[in-house]
C-alpha cells in the first residue's frame, strides 16, 4: 500500500466514530423529524403546517417568540457594549478577574439562574415588591408569567455570550485609533461612534444575531420564568410533544424553528466571512 | 483607563456597573436566600441556618440526580473528547476534497435549538431497539453536542501548534504515531484540558435534551430541579441551586489555576 492511500486510510479511521454518531443520532433523526412533519396525512401532506400557519394562536406563538429575540437582543447590546468595552479598554489587572466575573454564569445551569429570576419575580418577590411599593403596579401584582419578565431574564442568561463576542471584536480594534480621533478633536462620544462601533459593527452583528436565535428557541428560561402559559415556540413544542403526544404537528414546528435557526446561523456565517476578507 | 472624557466616561461605567450586578446578582440572592431560616423564599434572608441544606441532602432525588448528573457528564467530556479530538486532528492534518463542509457539518449542531434536537432524538429512540433507555440515551445525546464544543477548542488549538517540531521529530526516526504521543499530544494538554471541561460542564447543566431522553429513575439533576421549581417556592430548592453555584465557581478556578500554570 502506497503512503498517500494509508494516510487516508488514517484520515478516515480517525474521522469514522464521529461521522457514525452524526450519521445515526444527528442526520437520520433530523430527517425523521422532517419526514415526519411532511406526513400529515400520510404519506406526504402539509397539514400541519396549514394548521400552524393557519391558526392566529400560534401565529402569535411565532411572533412571540421573534418579539421575545428582539427585546432580549436589544438589552443584551445596551448592556453588553459598554461592559465589554472597558474590559477590552482597562488597564489595571483587576480587568482578567473582572472578565472572569462577567463570564461565570455561563458556569451555572440556565435551570438555576432562572429558578433565581423566579424568586426575584413572584408576588412576594424582592423585585416585585420594589414595584408594587413604587406604585406603579397593582399591589398583587407579579413579573412572573409575563412577557417583561421573560425579558428580563433570558438577557441575563445571554448576555455573557454578547459580551465575550463584543470583547473579542473591541480587543482587535487598535486603540491609537480612538485617541487619534480624539487628539483630532473629535469628542469621545463621537469616536467612539465614528471609529470602535464603526469597526466592531461586525461583531455587533454577529453578537445580535447569536443572542436572537438563542432567544428565538431557549426553553428552560421562558418555560420557568414565563409560567405555564408561556407562549413560546420551544415551550408550544415541549406541550405539544410530552404533554399532547401530538407529535407529527411538533415535527412540524420543530421544523420552522430549525428553518429560523439555519437561516439566522446562514447570515452569521456570511458576515463572520465578510469580516475576515475586511480584516486582510 | 484612556480618558473618555468625564460626563460620558461615568455614563459607561455606570451602565457596565449595572451589567455586572444585574449579572451577578440573582446567583447572589439565591445563594442568601438559601441560607434564611424561613419555611419560604425570602430575599434578604430572615435568620441564619443551614437547615434547608440538610433537607436537600437527605432527599435521595436529589442526591441520586446529582450522581446521575456526574456520571453523564464525566461519560460525555471523556467521549467527546477522544472522538473530538480524533476529529479534530483529521480536519487539520490531513487534507481531502470537502474538508470545510465536514468542519462545518460537525459544528453545525450548536447553532441548532436543543429543544429540535431532543425530539429529533426521542423520535428516533421510540422507533428503534438499538439504543436501551435510561443513560445511554442520555449520554449519546448528549455526544451530539459534546463532540462539537470539543471541535471548537481543538481545531484552532490543533492549528497553531508548531509542525516543525513534529516533523523534527520524525526525521529523528520517530513513527507518525510516536511523534503524535511524545510531541504533539503534550502541546496539546492546556487545550485538552479545557474542551474536556467545556463538554463537562455543557452535560452537567443541560436540561432540555434530558428532558426528553432520560428515565424517571434515571433523571439528571438539572431535569430533578426544573420540576420542583414548578412545584412550589421550596427553600431546598435554592439550597440545591446554591451548591451547584459553589460546584461551579469550584471548577472554573480549578479551570484557570489549571490553565495558568
Amino acid at each position: 500500500m502506497n503512503s498517500s492511500a494509508r494516510r487516508s486510510l488514517v484520515a478516515a479511521g480517525l474521522l469514522a466514530p464521529a461521522a457514525l454518531l452524526f450519521a445515526l443520532l444527528f442526520v437520520w433523526p433530523q430527517f425523521r423529524l422532517l419526514g415526519l412533519s411532511f406526513g400529515n396525512p400520510a404519506p406526504f401532506g402539509l397539514a400541519s403546517y396549514e394548521r400552524f400557519l393557519g391558526d392566529s394562536y400560534y401565529l402569535g406563538v411565532l411572533a412571540n417568540s421573534l418579539a421575545l429575540g428582539a427585546c432580549v437582543t436589544v438589552v443584551c447590546l445596551v448592556l453588553g457594549f459598554p461592559l465589554a468595552f472597558l474590559l477590552a479598554r482597562a488597564e489595571t489587572r483587576w480587568a482578567g478577574l473582572l472578565l472572569l466575573l462577567t463570564t461565570f454564569p455561563l458556569w451555572v445551569s440556565a435551570v438555576v439562574r432562572s429558578f433565581a429570576w423566579m424568586v426575584l419575580f413572584y408576588r412576594g418577590g424582592t423585585i416585585s415588591r420594589l414595584l408594587q411599593g413604587s406604585g406603579l403596579v397593582p399591589p398583587d401584582f407579579q413579573l412572573l408569567g409575563t412577557f417583561s419578565g421573560v425579558v428580563i431574564a433570558l438577557a441575563q442568561v445571554l448576555l455573557p455570550i454578547m459580551i465575550l463576542t463584543l470583547y473579542a471584536v473591541i480587543r482587535g480594534i487598535d486603540r491609537d485609533l480612538e485617541h487619534a480621533a480624539m487628539s483630532l478633536g473629535a469628542a469621545p462620544v463621537v469616536a467612539l461612534w465614528l471609529v470602535t462601533i464603526r469597526l466592531a459593527r461586525g461583531g455587533i452583528m454577529a453578537g445580535s444575531l447569536l443572542v436572537f436565535s438563542l432567544s428565538v428557541s431557549a426553553f428552560a428560561t421562558p418555560s420557568m420564568v414565563g409560567g405555564a402559559r408561556a407562549h413560546f415556540m420551544a415551550v408550544t413544542i415541549y406541550e405539544q410533544t410530552l404533554e399532547l403526544l401530538d407529535w407529527p404537528f411538533a415535527a412540524a414546528i420543530s421544523a420552522i424553528l430549525l428553518a429560523i435557526s439555519l437561516a439566522v446561523a446562514l447570515t452569521y456565517g456570511r458576515l463572520l466571512g465578510e469580516g475576515r476578507e475586511e480584516a486582510r | 483607563m484612556i480618558s473618555l472624557g468625564h460626563s460620558f466616561g461615568w455614563f459607561l461605567r455606570l451602565v457596565a456597573v449595572i451589567a455586572f450586578v444585574y449579572l451577578l446578582g440573582p446567583l447572589f440572592v439565591i445563594v442568601a436566600a438559601s441560607l434564611s431560616d424561613t419555611g419560604y423564599l425570602v430575599f434578604p434572608p430572615q435568620g441564619l441556618s443551614l437547615r434547608w441544606y440538610q433537607a436537600a441532602l437527605a432527599d435521595a432525588r436529589y442526591l441520586n440526580g446529582f450522581f446521575v448528573s456526574v456520571r453523564l457528564a464525566v461519560t460525555v467530556a471523556a467521549a467527546s473528547l477522544v472522538i473530538g479530538t480524533a476529529a479534530a486532528v483529521a480536519l487539520t492534518r490531513f487534507h481531502f476534497p470537502g474538508r470545510a463542509f465536514v468542519e462545518a457539518f460537525f459544528l453545525s449542531p450548536l447553532v441548532l435549538p436543543g429543544l429540535v434536537l431532543a425530539v429529533a432524538l426521542t423520535l428516533f429512540f421510540a422507533s428503534t431497539p438499538l439504543v436501551p433507555p435510561g443513560m445511554t440515551r442520555l449520554v449519546v445525546s448528549h455526544l451530539i453536542v459534546g463532540v462539537p464544543l470539543v471541535l471548537r477548542v481543538m481545531l484552532p488549538v490543533l492549528k497553531r501548534v508548531d509542525r516543525s517540531v513534529e516533523e523534527a521529530a520524525r526525521n529523528l526516526g520517530a513513527s507518525p504515531l510516536k511523534a503524535f504521543f511524545l510531541v504533539t499530544l503534550p502541546a496539546l494538554k492546556p487545550g485538552l484540558f479545557a474542551a474536556a471541561a467545556l463538554a463537562f460542564i455543557f452535560s452537567f447543566d443541560e436540561v432540555e435534551m434530558a428532558l426528553f431522553v432520560g428515565s424517571a429513575r434515571e433523571a439528571p439533576l438539572t431535569v430533578v430541579l426544573y420540576g420542583a421549581a414548578q412545584m412550589a417556592f421550596d427553600p431546598t430548592v435554592a439550597a440545591v441551586s446554591a451548591l451547584l453555584i459553589l460546584i461551579a465557581l469550584i471548577l472554573m478556578v480549578a479551570q484557570q489555576l489549571y490553565a495558568q500554570r
